[in-house]
């Protein structure tokens, strides 16, 4: 028994390692790539603003009491003003505002791969019932609006930021596992997989040892899109004061902005700091979703890239290469004109 | 005026990449005469492909870049016409069929429509005029009830059946070449035989020069005059048909003929080339085969043997030519 | 286009819509024995039985004095004679007449924003496709990085800030007379146009820039298609082969997406309507919001997913009769 134990625990701690091992390498790649990097740079800075939020702002964004301070312009001590309502510091705000973003927009990301992943690949693998049974769901999901639903739910429920990640992950799996789905069709028909089967592999085994690492690209690109998408959807909700009336969020602080007088009285920064926050934590996350797509799938990096190489052909050179290629070039040319490059 | 219907002298051409250039076609010749069958030889990756396009002008800069001495097509040179002239000379004297013809037909469209572009192109015909033709000339290929076949989808047809219409759009206006990349590779071996029938057919009775490119001997033994043998870019070999077969001077042509199975030979062993072609971009030094080669020798690691020229026509590319004996004059 | 095609896909989508329908009844009643609860919550200055009587009349007047299978019934019967309910609001107005009342306000936005978003799309997006790798190309790929990580209410309220506020061009909140003094003449529509502009605008940015890069993807990837190199082995012309092969199929995944759109039309400006006042489905369904609403919300919604349903539909079978290969339940 306490030897199962201890196998158990060595697998799980094995497969543990070689998980973190793939994303330190796919930090890495990413790292190496120049967009990637700017994302990467981004991103963590963000993470930094909300572990260390307290820290880093330089006011109490909750406090609603500073009557003296109201609507201030930006200075030194309030870098990008204060709130014409109720005076709080607008930069210590956005600061605060990073968190609601980057957990909504992460848990969703990351369940949504899971559900979506097991859905895609259950419909595709398993197929007969559970196939027509799983795409018959995003079938209906896809006709009912979503945001009309999110609102008749918060009202049912109360408003927090839990009811939008259910809501978010409950209508978002749809379109991965429909992509899921069809990739899954074609990996079930490969070589290895039949030969697992014939080999007796268990349904379960090979679904999660031979298939999912097959999608496993393909996840992972999803994942920060769907970070991306689900962080500009949550600033749409929070605008409309759907999000946990307590929290700072980017959206509700537009919302603020808008219904506090900011377009009125011409205070342009109350609007603008909050949308870069948005636009910061999207477009960082989406970069290193479409540098993930271009790593793992070269074909487009290549098509794209080649009038680049054509732009700074080398003349000289290209012309020593065809020189190279004659019948009565010296026979040695060939060799070092190759290594050159 | 030279009975030669292709000259190509010298042809090039290389792909610009990001770590390095691919040498895809490093100066080749190829002469067909008159209604000539030319068979144009090699594993996969050779530049087969990439010949045949640049000798229809197709290929696309960039990518690629192109180079030729002479490229004359029934001693008119096409070397330096624009892409407006060669879009009147493609189609009408000079055109293609291509392997997969399952993605090569445009599957919005029917096939009757797709013939039909080619007659009021080049012959400039009302649409009813063309389907006329269009109707013939999918009779002439062997697709039964041509007239209602011609408003099918390609997906509605079977493979050997889509092959037939692109063979009949490559024959619409009589080109004076034609080139066939890999025509019968997707298809069934029965099917293969048929198709490769009907263009052996078409080729003889029109009295069209035939550049039929392929990895596959069995196709060629049955159809072509000359044969030219690829391998990395380069010619290693070229003959005609009978002295290929027999007395191979190549060891890559010697490779190739051991993997054709034989019904005559009972006790016939597979020869097997192993491993693969070489990158493009990473040739080896010296002859290009010398890694796969069992004869090889030091002087092959060093150099680039060059090509020598034997009787007959004959040319090849080996610093130890096989089957010298019986007569044969060595080149060098 | 098949016949038993057509109808599978109808009674497929009236299925779909049987279960929207029989959600739509449930949601509402999530977690609560009494309906009326959830219609009409307890407020602060009622007694116990002021209360009890309201909810007694709620019950007899929404019919929820009936059982759970009963209320059903009554609600699919009232729904297939085109009943969705009855409003809270004073005067308890029809849903239907909510609906119809506020509907076209919406369209208003929101097709001229897609008309407008398709047509300039198309045209940039096949620019930046001819001119590939050029600035055009590089420019909308920037554009488009950008413009996806902008949410559209944020550029609406950019908008309504300068436009509106600073510059004073254009109005920043709807003039709340436009709808009730709309009489088809000229001057009403100049009203109606000058105040939706800023709406359409900040909405059509995002759409213009994503139609564009989609048309260019789109195209591109049509572009390495088999066809195409054998469309202009033909010999066809440039242009030729770009209006009759390219575009046609490019066209495929545009409707795909284009039907994604019409599905959103109705809800899809929920909060540009909210930032600019506007009295369409977005405002009714907020305004329904606060004040718990249940029948009107319920109902708008039910409203949208039969529409999605419907716009759905036709996309299907609008696709299979541009691709003739989609066959029943198959679509690329």
């Amino acid at each position: 028994m306490k030897a199962k134990a201890m196998r158990f625990l060595k697998l799980l701690g094995n497969r543990l390692l070689g998980i973190l091992r793939a994303i330190a390498g796919f930090i890495m790649k990413l790292w190496r790539h120049p967009k990637g990097r700017v994302g990467l740079i981004v991103v963590t800075l963000l993470v930094v603003c909300a572990i260390f939020a307290p820290l880093i702002a330089p006011y109490d964004p909750y406090d609603v009491t500073q009557r003296a301070a109201k609507g201030l312009s930006p200075s030194w001590s309030h870098l990008l003003g204060t709130t014409i309502t109720t005076g709080q510091d607008i930069f210590s705000m956005l600061i605060y505002g990073t968190r609601v973003s980057l957990i909504v927009g992460l848990v969703t990301g990351i369940s949504i791969a899971f559900l979506g992943a097991i859905m895609g690949v259950i419909a595709g693998y398993v197929g007969g019932a559970a196939d027509t049974a799983i795409m018959r769901t995003v079938d209906v999901m896809l006709v009912i609006p979503t945001l009309p639903l999110t609102i008749v739910l918060t009202n049912l429920f109360g408003k927090s930021y839990l009811m939008i990640i259910f809501i978010f992950v409950l209508f978002g799996w749809t379109g991965l596992a429909r992509v899921i789905r069809s990739l899954v069709l074609v990996l079930k028909n490969a070589n290895y997989v039949r030969a697992a089967e014939l080999a007796g592999a268990s349904r379960g085994h090979i679904m999660f040892r031979h298939i999912l690492p097959g999608v496993s690209h393909l996840l992972i690109m999803n994942t920060a899109l769907t970070c991306a998408g689900v962080m500009i959807a949550e600033a749409g909700l929070s605008f409309l004061g759907l999000g946990d009336p307590t929290a700072i969020s980017w959206g509700k602080m537009l919302a603020e902005a808008q219904g506090g007088g900011a377009l009125l009285f011409g205070h342009w920064w109350w609007i603008i700091a909050p949308g870069i926050g948005i636009f910061l934590a999207v477009f960082s996350f989406m970069r290193i979703g479409l540098v993930m797509e271009e790593i793992l799938n070269p074909r487009m990096k290549q098509s794209s890239s080649i009038y680049k190489i054509f732009k700074n052909l080398n003349n000289t050179y290209m012309e020593e290469v065809f020189a190279s290629m004659d019948e009565n070039a010296k026979l040695g040319l060939t060799l070092k004109a190759g290594e050159e490059s | 005026m030279s009975d030669l219907m292709l000259k190509l002298r010298n042809l090039k051409v290389v792909f610009p990449a990001g770590e390095g250039v691919i040498r895809a076609v490093e100066g080749i010749d190829l002469d067909i005469a008159k209604g000539e069958c030319v068979a144009l030889v090699g594993e996969s990756g050779c530049g087969k492909s990439v010949t045949s396009l640049a000798i229809m002008k197709l290929l696309n800069s960039p990518p690629a870049l192109v180079r030729v001495d002479e490229l004359k097509l029934d001693d008119e040179e096409l070397k330096d016409y624009s892409d407006g002239k060669m879009q009147e000379l493609r189609g009408q004297q000079l055109s293609m069929i291509f392997q997969d013809a399952m993605t090569a037909l445009n599957p919005v469209m029917t096939i009757g429509r797709q013939i039909d572009e080619i007659y009021i192109r080049h012959n400039n015909l009302s649409r009813k005029e063309a389907r006329k033709l269009t109707v013939k000339a999918l009779d002439l290929v062997g697709v039964p009830e041509a007239k209602s076949r011609a408003n099918s989808f390609p997906h509605q047809l079977s493979g050997g059946m889509r092959q037939r219409v692109l063979i009949a759009m490559a024959f619409a206006c009589m080109p004076k070449l034609i080139i066939a990349d890999e025509p019968t590779t997707a298809l069934d071996v029965t099917i293969q035989a048929q198709v490769l029938n009907v263009l052996s057919d078409m080729q003889k009775k029109h009295n069209v020069s035939l550049l039929l490119i392929t990895h596959d001997l069995s196709v060629v033994a049955n159809m072509a005059d000359t044969i030219y043998v690829m391998y990395a870019g380069k010619i290693v070999e070229k003959a005609i048909k009978r002295d290929l077969f027999l007395k191979p001077r190549h060891p890559y042509t010697e490779g190739l003929l051991g993997s054709v199975p034989r019904l005559s030979d009972e006790h016939h062993h597979f020869i097997q080339i192993p491993d693969a072609v070489p990158h493009p971009m990473f040739k080896p030094t010296g002859c290009y085969f010398h890694p796969r080669c069992s004869y090889c020798t030091d002087k092959c690691k060093e150099s680039m043997p060059p090509l020598a020229k034997d009787v007959g026509g004959r040319e090849y590319r080996c610093w130890h030519p096989l089957n010298l004996g019986g007569g044969a004059k060595d080149g060098k | 286009m098949k016949k038993s095609y057509l109808i599978k896909r109808i009674i497929y989508a009236f299925f779909i819509f049987l279960i929207v329908m029989t959600l739509n009844f449930f949601i509402p009643r999530i977690g609560v024995v009494d309906p009326a609860e959830r219609y009409y919550p307890p407020q602060g200055n009622m007694t116990e039985i002021e209360y009890e009587i309201i909810k007694q009349f709620t019950r007899e007047q929404y019919g929820f004095d009936v059982s759970n299978f009963q209320q059903y019934l009554n609600y699919v019967s009232g729904l297939f004679q085109g009943d969705l309910g009855t409003s809270f609001r004073s005067g308890n107005p029809k849903v239907s007449q909510l609906i119809g009342e506020r509907l076209p306000w919406t369209l208003v936005l929101s097709v001229t924003n897609l008309l407008i978003s398709l047509f300039i799309g198309l045209i940039i997006g096949t620019i930046a496709a001819w001119k590939r790798g050029r600035w055009q190309d590089t420019t909308l790929l920037n554009l488009s990085t950008i413009s996806m990580a902008l949410p559209a209410f944020f550029i609406a309220l950019i908008l309504s800030f300068y436009f509106g506020f600073e510059l004073e061009w254009f109005p920043a909140y709807t003039n709340p007379n436009m709808v009730a003094q709309f009489d088809w003449s000229w001057e009403a529509i100049r009203v109606v146009m000058y105040n939706a502009a800023l709406p359409i605008v900040s909405m059509s940015i995002g759409g213009i820039i994503g139609y564009g890069q989609g048309t260019r993807n789109a195209v591109i990837a049509v572009t390495n298609e088999d066809f195409i190199l054998t469309a202009r082995a033909k010999g066809l012309s440039r242009n030729q082969v770009i209006f009759k092969h390219t575009l046609r199929n490019a066209m495929l995944p545009i409707v795909t997406s284009l039907g994604m759109s019409i599905s959103g039309l109705i809800g899809g400006a929920v909060i540009i309507e909210q930032i600019f006042n506007w009295n369409g489905m977005g405002t009714l369904f907020l305004e329904a919001n606060n004040t718990n609403d249940y029948p009107l919300m319920m109902g708008i919604m039910l409203f949208m997913s039969a529409f999605a349903i419907v716009a759905n539909l036709v996309t299907e079978l609008f696709y299979s009769l541009l691709d003739p290969r989609v066959t029943v339940g198959e679509r690329r």
